[in-house]
């Protein structure tokens, strides 16, 4: 579905990323890890047109997008959630979806009242109806995080990029994010590219992972494989745990 | 073929596989069916008085300026500090195609919206490029620009004395009659774009420029065709000023940049805007009537006028709330949203 072959992305002298290879397969979740700093964002920046790389490209379901721009790529099935939540903090929730709903993939037979009824089961499915004429910039951390969710699965994608979604959140939170997330997944069909920190969700949700370190692809696999592996042990905490 | 449909509380418009709906509900529509009757009526109070209807005049076309900006501010999340640019663009392209070729009014209305588009789409870019204070600063500097261009070549603009006896748009025996009719006429321009603009704010545009205007990268990474967006509400509210500007060269007959391209005027311009409600378009009537009040019983001061006006203004700004203006002192209880809240009902 997402072939990314040999992209490279440099900052002035830094190299963000460099010639990093991976494919998502339709119906899979991946896991994107690596600690702070190992161009795990730029990664996703690229894929959904925000930063135009180097060299390298990036196919998606056969057509090349490379250096597209984001509405494009949102257009032809793409979409994305934010680390630091970036919620339209003066509309309201329903609005914000509904901005979704009618610039996603192009809906027949769609009128302003019919649209906001679409958004408001997206909203409804994440749980946030009681919410819909609350200003975005009055909500939680947890609820800004779930409008995201239903922002991004109102433009209909095929692929969702998910970036640090259990960042800050309490475990019955994250617990009940991962549900929401499984049950998206099941009922829109959808494949997750995913990136995490919390090792302990990525282990249980994903059937694979690619790990990046200094912007390099240093391993993929299952994560159990991967977590066992000495050089992510080494990335992650050093050469002296590698050894034990 | 467009299908309408007329239901109970709308109207249902299809054509191939779009459908766009008109929500009619005359319960919403008693203040506001007040408000421009009484605006209807006035002239038959003040049918002796021509100074206050042509400063009514004035007020309405104040109005129909401020309209299309706060569109503008809205559309492409830019503050833009030069909207009378357009006003001289508009104003010039009448006044000159009038006096030399002796164009019709109807036909200089077509060269001005064609001029104002042109100029608008040519500036247009500088919607992408200029973010916050730099996209104001460079629609600052050009008015001022054409100001000094109407100085420089002074033997076709005229700047300091300005353009004067063009062809009016109607011509009644009876003098006052002809300050009733155009204040009708700007009256009906300025209620126009209300229309206008109030519809494209409710609308499904309304809700992707509300969105361009809270945070562009997220909005285009929605699917919103940003620049598109920004472009194109760059250029209408210019066509819209435009129009004004060719309004006041047909009904007024005189036309000097010097009067409208100046810094005072944009100042009255944007205060209009934030006294009447930054977020609401129709905040602008209340402001521009209470503007050219005010202005107009402060100008017998004599040159103590030049002190005051700014001292109230300033008094005005500090002492209505916030960014909700005169406008937020009627709907007291609404939080500040571009569009009317969208009542979902779960069958």
């Amino acid at each position: 579905m997402l072939e990314i072959t040999s992209v490279s992305k440099n900052f002035g002298g830094l190299a963000a990323v460099s010639d990093v290879s991976f494919t998502v397969k339709e119906g899979e979740v991946v896991g994107l890890i690596g600690p702070n700093g190992a161009g795990k964002t730029t990664l996703l920046n690229l894929i959904c047109g925000i930063y135009k790389p180097n060299s390298g490209s990036i196919r998606f379901e056969g057509t090349d997008i490379t250096g597209m721009p984001s509405n494009k790529i949102c257009k032809i099935g793409i979409s994305r959630t934010y680390q630091i939540p970036q919620p339209f903090e003066s509309m309201t929730a329903l609005a914000g979806v509904l901005v979704g709903v009618l610039n996603g993939k192009k809906r027949a037979h769609m009128s302003l009242p019919d649209a906001s009824l679409e958004a408001s089961y997206y909203l409804e499915f994440v749980g946030l109806f009681s919410k819909r004429d609350t200003l975005a910039r009055d909500l939680n951390l947890y609820e800004l995080r779930m409008l995201e969710l239903a922002r991004a699965l109102a433009t209909t994608p095929k692929l969702l990029l998910l970036d640090e979604v259990m960042a800050g959140l309490n475990p019955s939170e994250a617990s009940k994010a991962l549900d929401m997330i499984w049950s998206a997944q099941d009922q829109f069909a959808i494949t997750i590219l995913w990136i995490e920190h919390v090792m302990k969700i990525i282990m249980n949700a994903t059937q694979r992972v690619v790990v990046l370190h200094y912007g390099k692809k240093i391993a993929e696999g299952p994560p159990r494989e991967v977590t066992s592996d000495p050089k992510i042990i080494e990335a992650y905490l050093g050469a002296k745990y590698a050894q034990h | 073929m467009v299908n309408f449909e007329l239901r109970r509380d709308r109207i249902v418009a299809r054509w191939r596989d779009k459908k766009t709906e008109w929500v009619i509900e005359p319960r919403y529509w008693r203040n506001s069916t007040i408000a421009i009757t009484c605006l209807f009526i006035l002239p038959l109070f003040l049918y002796g008085f021509p100074h206050i209807l042509t400063m009514f005049t004035t007020a309405n076309l104040y109005a129909a300026i401020a309209i299309p900006l706060a569109l503008q501010l809205l559309g492409t999340g830019r503050v833009n500090f030069g909207p009378q640019l357009y006003l001289g663009v508009g104003g010039y392209t009448a006044a000159l195609l009038n006096l030399h070729f002796g164009w019709n009014p109807a036909m200089t209305l077509m060269a001005t919206i064609l001029v104002c588009a042109a100029i608008a789409l040519i500036l247009s870019p500088t919607t992408w490029i200029a973010k916050g204070l730099y996209f104001s600063l460079i629609t600052l500097i050009l008015p001022l620009t054409f100001l000094d261009i109407t100085y420089i070549w002074g033997d076709i603009f005229r700047g300091e004395v300005g353009l004067v006896g063009m062809s009016p748009l109607l011509a009644f025996k009876k003098v006052t009659w002809n300050y009733i009719a155009y204040y009708y006429l700007s009256l009906i321009l300025m209620l126009l774009y209300l229309l206008v603009c109030d519809r494209t704010v409710r609308s499904r545009i309304g809700v992707s420029m509300a969105a361009v205007n809270e945070n562009e990268n997220v909005a285009r990474m929605m699917g919103v065709r940003v620049d598109a967006y920004k472009v194109f509400f760059y250029v209408a509210p210019s066509i819209l000023t435009g129009i004004v500007g060719w309004f006041i060269v047909h009904t007024f007959r005189t036309f000097a940049g010097v009067t409208y391209l100046p810094l005072e005027f944009m100042a009255k311009i944007l205060i209009i805007v934030i006294i009447g409600g930054r977020a609401f378009l129709y905040g602008a009537i209340p402001g521009a009537y209470l503007i050219s009040i005010v202005e107009d019983s402060l100008r017998r001061l004599g040159p103590v006028n030049y002190f005051v006006f700014p001292l109230i203004l300033i008094a005005l700004i500090v002492v209505l709330p916030r960014g909700e203006g005169l406008w937020g002192l009627y709907k007291k209880r609404r939080p500040r949203d571009y569009f009317p809240k969208l009542h979902v009902r779960r069958e």
